[in-house]
């Protein structure tokens, strides 16, 4: 069975494919526990088209978080497919992941993930170095994503200089900074209190409407309720799938 | 594409922590230090002996009765006694005759522990030569004071004394020495001239001799010493063809056959200079081989310190895998940095020994300096030792996963 799914998804790719962002097929993950296999994720299907702002959701152990990591490009499934921006991942080596992770996939984490050494407007430009774009362009872009993220005046701040809304906001102005397909953000307010996470949230409302694609892994409803699509994952399966209160509203 | 970032990454983590830096640098230090002061000791003792050697023959050799490699090992030297006959004025008279490349011959005959008395001083452990007149254009002095020894003294075998300095300051201080007498082994001699002076070799003076007639030497001491023929050649390009007639005339006086060894030594500067070199090249192989255990030692030492730095830093491989940096990309930061650590270590040794030589240079008569090939080279080692011991732990780093490296606190 799986073999002629594998054809038949390499040789005539759904329409509705040509527009996702994210498709995956039976997307299987497997870890093998001494002699045990233990199954993370037991065949998800999923569908994320372009400026779709989508949240997962699943209690712990759930697979959210194994789902994240594949959709991240940061791990490979062992089984299935799965097309980013019409790129066939699943099967890529570790540097070829590199390189989509670099061009498609802005993140975005709970505890921002910043080099601490680095001032923020370096931190911005790291992605760009690993691009491979020259030092002029490089500055000028990453000064143009702090100024939308309304951090260019603490551009030579290091993150310990700066509070948990700033660092953050650094760490999205870094996602942003390579134009990616996909900004993936995992638990973003986890570590904010209530006042500085709707900040964020804002934030990323303003960033879908600019038009990007935008998917949150979390677990707390309210923050799930900023996007417009809820997927629900138990026990590496996807169990609902549905528009929140705030997609009916817009309809 | 990121060197730059890299160097800086490496510098902020020498200056964060300089102690530790520096104790894991000392091999490096040590190692690198070892090798430059050693070739600059090398160089500046060569230079130092090839101006003294070559002030002593200017494009002179000498014909004697054992070579120089006759005397570097006592069974060699054994044999050579049996084998060499000693050589005697008549082979002297011959050559003078025979030799017709050469501008001068000499012939000298030494005892090296003579006594000289004279005004109630004493002397011990000079050098007494009997010498022919000719002997003064082999020689690095010229004459000071009075006169050399001439035809007259040799045909008569006078009791006359040419004398080094250092016996007119200790035995003369202050005193004109010419026409004084002096008690040359229980004999009398009269002064008639005094050598300038030629100073040190390794704490040995060459100016504590005195010359006298060979004849009267041998008149004294008996005829049973080998003589020594000294030849000086018109120009250096004369060097070789007069050593090559010399030794040609001496094997077919002596009827040696063709593949026979000589049985006689042939002794120019260069020969005196090969004997040098063999010994201080020893030391210098000796001293690399030692700086070069340093270097491994203090290349696993940046090795080790880099395995610490990769397990403080798995976190952030971690976010530079996750926003993108390829395998090569983390590779190449953390073998930046490990060389950016040991060529550190290097320029820190290049400094030491450049003390060392400057040093060296005040407190010795050595002329020190400090060879810009050695440094180049060391620069080089110790990068290169960086980037080798660097491999293993950036080769660590670069194959770590992304998410457990992400997961890893800090």
């Amino acid at each position: 069975m799986p073999s002629t799914l594998t054809q038949s998804a390499v040789t005539r790719p759904p329409d509705a494919a040509a527009a996702a962002i994210i498709r995956t097929e039976d997307l299987w993950k497997i870890y093998e526990m001494g002699a045990e296999q233990v199954a993370a994720l037991r065949g998800v299907n999923l569908l994320i088209a372009r400026n779709e702002y989508v949240a997962i959701m699943g209690p712990s152990g759930s697979g959210k978080s194994t789902l994240m990591n594949l959709i991240g490009c940061l791990d490979s499934p062992s089984r299935g497919q799965y097309w980013l921006n019409g790129q066939q991942v699943s099967a890529m080596p570790d540097d070829d992941l590199a390189y989509i992770r670099n061009r498609e996939i802005g993140f975005v984490f709970q505890t921002f993930n910043l080099l601490p050494r680095a001032t923020a407007l370096h931190n911005v430009e790291l992605p760009l170095i690993y691009a491979g774009i020259g030092t002029e362009e490089r500055a000028q872009r990453a000064l143009e994503a702090l100024r939308r993220v309304d951090l260019e005046p603490r551009k030579n701040h290091r993150p310990n200089e700066l509070s948990g809304g700033q660092r953050q906001r650094v760490a999205i102005a870094r996602a942003l900074v390579t134009r990616p397909s996909l900004i993936l953000a995992d638990e973003p307010t986890g570590n904010l209190d209530s006042t500085t996470s709707k900040e964020i949230m804002a934030l990323f409302d303003r960033l879908w409407e600019e038009g990007n694609t935008i998917v949150l892994v979390t677990h707390e409803h309210d923050i799930a309720e900023h996007a417009h699509r809820v997927i629900y994952i138990r026990d590496g399966q996807v169990a609902d799938d549905k528009p929140t209160a705030r997609a009916r509203q817009r309809t | 594409m990121h060197f730059k970032e890299a160097i800086s990454i490496a510098l902020d983590s020498l200056r964060a922590h300089k102690l530790r830096s520096f104790l894991t640098l000392l091999g490096v230090i040590i190692s690198v230090c070892t090798l430059v002061a050693v070739i600059a000791l090398v160089q500046g003792v060569n230079l130092y002996v090839a101006t003294k050697i070559g002030r002593l023959g200017l494009n002179t050799f000498s014909l004697n009765q054992f070579s120089l490699h006759d005397m570097t090992d006592r069974q060699r030297f054994a044999r050579a006694v049996h084998r060499n006959p000693p050589l005697r004025m008549a082979d002297y008279n011959y050559l003078r005759h025979s030799a017709t490349i050469p501008i001068a011959i000499a012939a000298s005959v030494e005892n090296n522990s003579g006594t000289l008395k004279a005004q109630g001083q004493e002397m011990d452990d000079v050098s007494v030569r009997g010498v022919t007149p000719s002997d003064l254009v082999m020689e690095s002095f010229h004459v000071a004071q009075g006169r050399f020894i001439g035809h007259f003294d040799e045909q008569h075998r006078t009791q006359v004394a040419f004398i080094g300095p250092d016996v007119v300051k200790h035995i003369f201080p202050g005193i004109n020495p010419l026409g004084r007498h002096i008690l040359v082994n229980g004999s009398q001699f009269r002064v008639i001239g005094v050598a300038s002076k030629q100073g040190n070799v390794f704490g040995n003076s060459l100016d504590q001799f005195v010359m006298m007639p060979i004849s009267t030497f041998r008149k004294l001491n008996g005829k049973q010493a080998s003589i020594n023929i000294g030849f000086k050649a018109g120009g250096s390009a004369l060097v070789q063809p007069a050593m090559d007639q010399v030794r040609m005339l001496m094997r077919a006086r002596r009827h040696l056959a063709y593949t026979a060894k000589a049985n006689f030594g042939l002794i120019g500067s260069s020969a005196v200079m090969d004997l040098w070199h063999s010994i201080t090249g020893a030391i210098a192989a000796v001293m690399v081989g030692v700086s070069v255990v340093f270097l491994v030692v203090g290349g696993i030492v940046i090795m080790n310190i880099m395995l610490a730095a990769v397990t403080e830093r798995t976190h952030e491989v971690g976010i530079r895998k996750a926003i993108g940096a390829r395998r090569a990309d983390i590779l190449r930061q953390f073998l930046v940095e490990s060389a950016v650590l040991s060529t550190t270590g290097g320029v820190l040794g290049i400094l030491a020994a450049w003390l060392f030589t400057l040093l060296a240079g005040r407190y010795t008569p050595i002329p020190f300096s400090l060879p810009w090939t050695a440094v180049i080279m060391a620069l080089l080692v110790s990068t290169a030792v960086g980037l080798f011991f660097g491999i293993y732990p950036a080769g660590k780093a670069a194959r770590l996963d992304p998410i457990v490296a992400l997961r890893s606190e800090t």
